[in-house]
């Protein structure tokens, strides 16, 4: 293994080290370029954890085309372009490119943003990744360990770029913002009072101070993107009329497995299913999976990169899910009315049967 | 007994029966998937019926939201705990039973 590359893949986000970072892979490529004569090239790739599916999330799609063009601005600064787009030192080319991946996937775990970036660079002939120290891609979570770790398994170079962390301190605490902090106390607060049932002072300063230390610690973690009043008010409205609607189909499908368990033989046809649902984000596809888990015939085994696989007892519950009726429900609850008009999953040929041809791809 | 007895008890008695067909499914059902879905669908609404007809019973009372709480709870965790299960047996690579199995047994 070469011990250094010129073809570099730089995975981006929101960091305080992003434009040093930047500025390091460019002269890395360029340094490496005019040693050898060869050319180099820097990819800035965004892996984005969710789709475009409203228009609630265009502001953060617009939010990745600007940081993209950013990194590409900075990095043609870095190698002197003039606005032509030609570069003044001579013999030394560097090519720059920005992409976006990651969008047809469910991005979890550091192994899936490992997975994405690493098929992104085997398709483009990178063999070279650098990281960011303050990379974050999973919000509030860390995941630079994890994720250097499972890039470092594929072979390829891969290091940290070597830039001063000074502002590190002072980033840490802006994260935890006002209206995080005052979601946290207000849901600890407020089931605090309802689990001591009394409103007397003793409970009030006890409550306060347990929602306090709650808020403290766990504010930063429990939230991914900032909640916003509306639209969480929003959302826990058309929840509540969602509630009654799961009820009633729970209700119906334990009828009709009592009736499937109880019929003297026993008239079922399992068969397992990969589904790709209209549907992102780590709340709204849980929301999903538990209520197939709860409805008609059908039970959610795992989530396998871009999809869920279920497991159906009878036709009919395969049929009831491929209708698109629990998803068109989620979709109204998590994203609005003018979400919830889609084509439904067997429509679009999202829903499968599921085989080991599909496991063994998988795994690689 | 009053209106409001009679309704516990009807709905005591159909948390018993969903109760009563989770076990007869686990018992009947071919393999560890079909089995899941008795234990996450029945017991479930088995559980959630029988605590209804408590909080029910408690009337107005702290006691009743508690057991509601209880209830909202019973229908996060029990789906997660069957996808769990059923996930962990997927991982081990375990095949889902299919109707062509049957001829074998």
């Amino acid at each position: 293994m070469p011990d250094t590359s010129s073809r570099i893949l730089v995975p981006v986000g929101e960091s305080s080290t992003f434009r040093n970072t930047v500025a390091y892979a460019v002269r890395e490529a360029r340094r490496i370029a005019s040693e050898t004569g060869e050319e180099s090239t820097v990819h800035f790739v965004y892996p984005v954890r969710w789709q475009l599916v409203d228009e609630s999330e265009r502001s953060a799609a617009d939010a990745v085309a600007e940081t993209l063009e950013r990194a590409r601005v900075w990095a043609n600064d870095d190698l002197d372009y003039d606005d032509d787009g030609d570069l003044d030192a001579e013999d030394v080319s560097v090519s720059i490119e920005t992409a976006v991946v990651g969008e047809d996937r469910y991005l979890f775990s550091p192994n899936d943003f490992a997975e994405v970036l690493l098929e992104y660079a085997r398709d483009r002939g990178l063999d070279r990744i650098v990281l960011d120290p303050e990379y974050q891609p999973g919000g509030s979570a860390p995941m630079l360990q994890p994720l250097e770790f499972e890039l470092a398994r594929s072979g390829l170079l891969v290091e940290e770029a070597p830039v001063d962390r000074v502002v590190e301190r002072s980033r840490l605490p802006s994260r935890a913002n006002v209206s995080k902090a005052l979601a946290m106390f207000g849901v600890s607060f407020g089931f605090y009072l309802l689990l001591a049932g009394v409103f007397d002072t003793f409970n009030l300063v006890t409550g306060a101070v347990s929602a306090g230390v709650v808020t403290a610690v766990f504010a930063r973690i429990s939230f991914v993107n900032t909640p916003s009043a509306t639209g969480s008010v929003a959302r826990i409205a058309r929840f509540l009329l969602y509630v009654p609607y799961l009820l009633w189909e729970i209700v119906k499908a334990n009828f009709s497995v009592a009736y499937i368990i109880l019929h003297p033989d026993l008239p079922i046809d399992p068969e397992m299913q990969r589904y790709r649902a209209a549907i992102w984000g780590d709340l709204s596809v849980t929301t999903l999976a538990n209520s197939i888990t709860l409805t008609p015939g059908t039970l959610t085994v795992d989530m396998d990169r871009d999809s869920l696989i279920i497991h159906s007892l009878t036709g009919s519950a395969r049929d009831g899910l491929a209708g698109g009726a629990l998803e068109r429900a989620v979709r109204f609850v998590f994203y609005g009315r003018s979400a919830a008009r889609i084509p439904t999953p067997a429509e679009r040929g999202t829903i499968a049967s599921w085989t080991d041809d599909d496991q063994t791809d998988g795994d690689e | 007994m009053t209106p409001l007895e009679y309704l516990v008890v009807g709905l005591v008695l159909a948390g018993v029966f969903f109760s009563f067909v989770a076990v007869v499914g686990i018992i009947r059902l071919p393999d560890l998937y079909t089995r899941a879905h008795a234990t996450s669908k029945s017991d479930t609404l088995g559980t959630v019926l029988s605590l209804g007809g408590i909080a029910l019973l408690f009337g107005a009372e702290v006691s009743a939201v508690k057991t509601v709480l209880l209830l909202l709870f019973m229908l996060i965790t029990n789906p997660t705990a069957a996808h769990a299960i059923a996930r962990a047996a997927h991982d081990q690579g375990i095949e889902p039973w299919t109707a062509s199995d049957e001829e074998g047994d």
